[in-house]
């Protein structure tokens, strides 16, 4: 767990905070996603955490023990690092690359090696293939898998990713988001994950802390309560005006209650159960249909525009809010 | 004429002198490396020593070689030493030059991914920095050390001997051919340096660097 509480920073030679009075907490095994405009503190914070900047008031506690308790490049040794830039160290091999920590760590050649094997593997790279290259012979997508691997490397329970994702194209980005989601269920770290994205923070966090200009938090909620219900103007304008839709894409059709389609789906259109209820509903609306059948567990579910009502529930289904004037 | 050449390279002066071109050429480079890495090293996160270093470096660059060697005269009086100081003076500012853009050239994330990770300020250095820079800094190298076997020629005007001897030789006494044998020898020793270390240069450059190299190509 990381704990920060009412966390300062101001930098020297400057006299005006990036970051102020910040208390939130990051619980065990979840993505915390730290979002907002750009300049308005997200890395600052988040280096805060592994101490490669000084905090100026306040602490951060990691279960529970100031993070100033050991120094810091032992304490950055015990936290995973990804960023944008991914840093990869050109002049030695993958492998080595992402053997670095566990070898500041003092790790056997033999560990060092099956790890790097075992970690090539989960970031879906080929370890015959890949070891024994450089990064300059990876592509984008490629080295940010590589980056990844290689902040897991000695399995530290908490991760800082500062937009690890950033660099390549949109499409690539959406894979490593999936497949990061997927190798998180089973490692269940604790991970500050910074980005300016707001789609990239609703489908990575687990909760999400929107900072504004100055680093003054805005909201600090998970996705879907800080889509039903914004509190303030800043946020509800941050997160866009289609947060409604962007609700929906919280939820996959195959994970709502779907009445069965009795009788005849033949000629009914046909939705995949792994499809966001967004993504649905955009297929519903352009195919002209006003029902479609769904397919799970074998059974036929019949998904209406009426079962998308239902999912967004009470409050949100009343048609005048703060959110939409804002827009 | 090439008889009369190689006749000279016979002479019993001759292997002096070449053993002191090289001993001149060679003192003054490892004097010179010893004073400019340090201080590329000393100054390698600071931006302002940078760019004053490399402007030291610059000048130094610009002041023609036989006045520093005449500069030297007046405070270290004539021979091999004053010849000495004069070729260090010549032979830091590539070095330097080269040594201080090739560690702050290092790009950025990868320095702030090896700090996130934990390496110490002292293996960031020998781990990443020193490594990724090599290439550079053996080009400074290379560079001093061509420009040092051929300003050793002039250490002739202040006592210093080498094979400037012969050059100056062969024009006072109306020998074309001593002259050019000066000179020759002078040049095969600049080519060979500038293959030697060009032969370093290549094996201290990483693997993956050179990949990265073609790649960019
Ligand atoms: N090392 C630094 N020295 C002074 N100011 C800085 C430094 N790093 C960042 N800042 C300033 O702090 C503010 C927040 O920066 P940053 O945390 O990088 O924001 P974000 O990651 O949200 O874009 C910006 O105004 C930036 O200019
Ligand atoms: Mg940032």
């Amino acid at each position: 767990m990381i704990e920060f509480r009412q966390v300062s920073k101001t930098y020297p030679g400057s006299d005006k905070p990036v970051v102020e009075d910040l208390s939130f907490e990051v619980l065990e095994g979840e993505i915390c996603v730290l979002v907002g405009p750009s300049g308005c503190g997200k890395t600052t914070s988040m280096r805060m955490v592994n101490r490669l900047i000084e905090i100026t008031e306040g602490e951060i506690l990691i279960d529970g023990e100031p993070n100033t308790a050991m120094s810091g490049t032992q304490l950055r040794r015990k936290i995973g690092y990804a960023i944008q830039q991914i840093g990869l160290f050109p002049h030695r091999t993958i492998a080595d690359n992402i053997g670095t920590v566990p070898n500041l760590l003092g790790w056997d050649r033999g560990r060092i090696k099956s790890r790097v094997d075992e970690l090539l593997d989960t970031v879906g790279l080929s370890p015959d293939e890949y070891r024994n290259r450089y990064p300059a012979e990876l592509s984008g997508g490629q080295q940010q898998r590589v980056g990844v691997a290689r902040a897991l490397a000695a399995d530290p329970p908490i991760m800082l990713m500062d937009e690890p994702f950033g660099a390549v194209d949109p499409i690539t980005r959406e894979g490593l988001q999936d497949e990061f989601l997927r190798i998180q269920q089973d490692i269940k770290k604790t991970i500050v994950f910074v980005t300016h994205d707001i789609d990239e923070a609703i489908k990575m966090g687990d909760k999400i802390a929107i900072l504004k200009q100055g680093g003054v938090l805005a909201q600090y909620d998970t996705p879907e309560n800080i889509l039903s219900e914004p509190d303030s103007e800043f946020v509800s304008s941050f997160v866009g005006g289609d947060r409604v839709l962007k609700r929906l894409s919280l939820t996959r059709v195959g994970e709502m209650d779907l009445e069965p389609a009795n009788g005849g789906t033949d000629g009914l259109l046909r939705i995949d159960e792994g499809l966001t209820v967004k993504d649905a509903l955009s297929e519903l609306i352009g195919s002209g249909h006003s029902r479609a059948v769904v397919e799970k567990d074998g059974e036929n579910g019949l998904l209406t525009f009426e079962a998308i009502e239902d999912l967004m529930g009470g409050a949100s289904g009343e048609p005048s809010n703060g959110g939409e004037s804002s827009a | 004429m090439l008889y009369k050449i190689l006749e000279v390279y016979a002479r019993p002066d001759f292997p002096e002198k070449l053993r002191q071109h090289v001993l001149l050429s060679l003192v003054a480079l490892l004097v010179a490396i010893a004073i400019a890495m340090p201080v590329a090293l000393m100054i390698r996160n600071s931006r302002l020593g940078a760019l004053i270093a490399i402007n030291i470096g610059n000048i130094g660059r610009a002041v023609p070689s036989l006045a520093i060697l005449a500069l030297a005269l007046p405070f270290f009086g004539i021979g091999f030493g004053s010849a000495l100081v004069a070729l260090t003076a010549l032979a830091i500012p590539p070095i330097l030059i080269n040594a201080s853009t090739g560690l702050r050239e290092v790009d950025k994330g990868v320095i702030d991914a090896a700090r996130g990770m934990g390496l110490s300020g002292g293996q960031i250095l020998a781990r990443i920095q020193l490594p990724i820079a090599a290439p550079v800094i053996f080009a400074g190298i290379r560079t001093s050390a061509v420009q040092t076997v051929a300003s050793a020629t002039l250490a002739t005007f202040i006592g210093g001997g080498g094979l400037g001897d012969l050059i100056v030789e062969g024009y006072s006494r109306r020998g074309p051919e001593i002259l050019l044998a000066g000179a020759l020898a002078v040049a095969i020793l600049a080519i060979i340096t500038e293959i030697g270390f060009g032969v370093l240069e290549r094996a201290f450059t990483p693997k993956g660097l050179k990949i990265a190299q073609k790649r960019r190509k």
